[in-house]
């Protein structure tokens, strides 16, 4: 199951070009300025002197510290300086915010019996949290994300065939829902019902309370 | 400070509406430490002050002076910050490079046996959220590096920005309790730091909206309340040596007297 998923978005990227690994390759770098190898990202850790233990486990239970060092440095003032431990810190609270918001997100899943943690589950953990300032920046990031990735995946046709293949490989592991859910561009993109991941298993139930939701937060879902 | 102000969103039904409020809140309470809760911290500072006034005018405006000058500048830069995310994200094109790796989100979030499936949005929408998080965390810590006068971001600098902001109860349990100290220390000015009456009228300004974030909480962690009275106990400078659980009392006790 794990290895399916995850497999299952690191494809994203390919819709870029046919090659899989050199592209799966590119986005790693890109993304983390590190080698994409968890032995290597722990030699990079050692190099870069970080007090952290050097395992797998460690490894993976925080965000690539250069990332994290990349983005404070946004904010900062050129002159400042980040002490060491300081970075390790914000890692530390990077994790637990994830986890603190998916929590929150998977009981709401759990309370609808649905299974799959969805974009609009996340913001509703967020503003249920307290993290309403959050809410109207990521709205429109999703918005646009299902605008931009949806009419770049409809409109190439190799990787499509390659996701159907993948998503079908998914559908045979996991018990599909007995109708499609048209969700906005990639519903429409993908007759077949690909996005079985991505679909809650009760449509009506996930409409209801997507009306809810614009009750009370601008979480509007394009469909 | 500012979310609560945003948290109040959902009945007034326009965010820009909610932003200019927690804002504009700030200027008509000059002596409040929080100025989006202002409507219940207001009413438990009238109370408060007019004691506190009549015995300590002259340190209470001096330390009020301070504060209301540092948290008006952090209250400008964060709504600047909100500001520009907003503008950022209206401009995004590129969703193949994001800032935060999608696979290390989606093992984080995996963590919790819990969770089952994931769709593929909900690591995108996060690897953006999770940039803005270490930014404000990051902006609310460099503004107590600048209050210490200092140029490298420490982790007592991060204990302070999270001991502040509501939001931020969740990850108490980060950082030790000394950074947590040094905070309480680091917010009382020097030149009031004999006097008893600002150390004490800090914490007990921060109580209300302690109790507002634990109470809406509550469902959702059960340790948070213990966590709770242990951020309270660190910030009250004199009550610090008692242990956890007898400080709510002790504190409710002692603030009716002054």
């Amino acid at each position: 199951m794990e290895t399916g998923g995850f497999h299952g978005y690191r494809k994203l990227p390919n819709t870029t070009s046919g090659l899989k690994l050199s592209v799966s390759d590119m986005n790693m770098n890109m993304r983390q300025q590190q080698v994409a190898s968890s032995d290597q990202n722990c030699s990079n850790h050692s190099a870069a002197g970080e007090e952290n233990e050097c395992t797998v486990r460690e490894q993976d239970r925080f965000m690539p510290i250069a990332n994290v060092i990349r983005i404070m440095r946004k904010i900062l003032p050129p002159h400042a300086k980040i002490s060491d431990d300081a970075k390790e810190t914000i890692q530390e609270c990077v994790s637990e915010y994830i986890s603190f918001i998916t929590g929150e997100a998977n009981e709401r899943c759990q309370r609808e019996q649905r299974k799959t943690i969805t974009a609009e589950d996340v913001l509703w953990a967020m503003s249920k949290l307290g993290f309403d300032d959050y809410i109207e920046p990521l709205t429109m990031y999703l918005h646009r994300y299902r605008e931009l990735e949806g009419d770049r995946t409809s409109m190439r046709g190799e990787p499509l065939g390659k996701r159907t293949v993948e998503y079908a490989t998914l559908a045979t592991a996991f018990v599909p829902p007995p109708f499609h859910h048209h969700n906005g561009y990639f519903g429409a993109a993908m007759p077949m019902g690909t996005y079985v991941r991505e679909t809650p298993p009760n449509a009506a139930s996930s409409h209801h309370h997507h009306g809810i939701s614009n009750a009370h937060e601008p979480n509007a879902r394009s469909i | 400070m500012d979310h609560q102000g945003h948290s109040q969103n959902p009945s007034m039904g326009v965010v820009g509406s909610g932003a200019q409020l927690a804002y504009g809140s700030n200027p008509y309470q000059p002596g409040q430490i929080t100025g989006p809760p202002g409507s219940v911290v207001t009413s438990v500072g009238t109370i408060q002050s007019t004691p506190a006034g009549a015995q300590l005018g002259q340190h209470q405006l001096a330390y009020q002076h301070i504060h209301q000058q540092q948290q008006h500048q952090l209250q400008q830069q964060l709504q600047q910050f909100w500001s520009n995310q907003y503008q950022e994200i209206e401009k995004v094109t590129d969703f193949k490079n994001h800032s935060l790796p999608l696979a290390r989100i989606k093992k984080i979030m995996k963590a919790d046996e819990d969770v089952r499936m994931i769709s593929a949005e909900a690591p995108v929408i996060f690897a953006r959220a999770c940039e803005m998080f270490i930014l404000e965390l990051t902006l609310r810590s460099w503004n107590h590096t600048e209050e210490n006068k200092r140029r490298t971001l420490q982790k007592n600098d991060i204990a302070a920005a999270i001991t502040r902001t509501d939001i931020f109860d969740f990850l108490v349990d980060i950082v030790p309790r000394e950074d947590l100290k040094d905070e309480v220390l680091a917010s009382i000015p020097r030149g009031t730091m004999p006097v008893a009456g600002p150390a004490d009228a800090l914490p007990y300004c921060y109580m209300p909206p302690q109790h507002a974030s634990q109470v809406g909480a509550a469902g959702v962690i059960m340790g948070k309340p213990v966590m709770d009275p242990n951020m309270y106990a660190q910030q009250s400078h004199p009550y610090m040596a008692p242990q956890m659980w007898p400080q709510p009392p002790d504190q409710r006790q002692s603030s009716p007297e002054h």
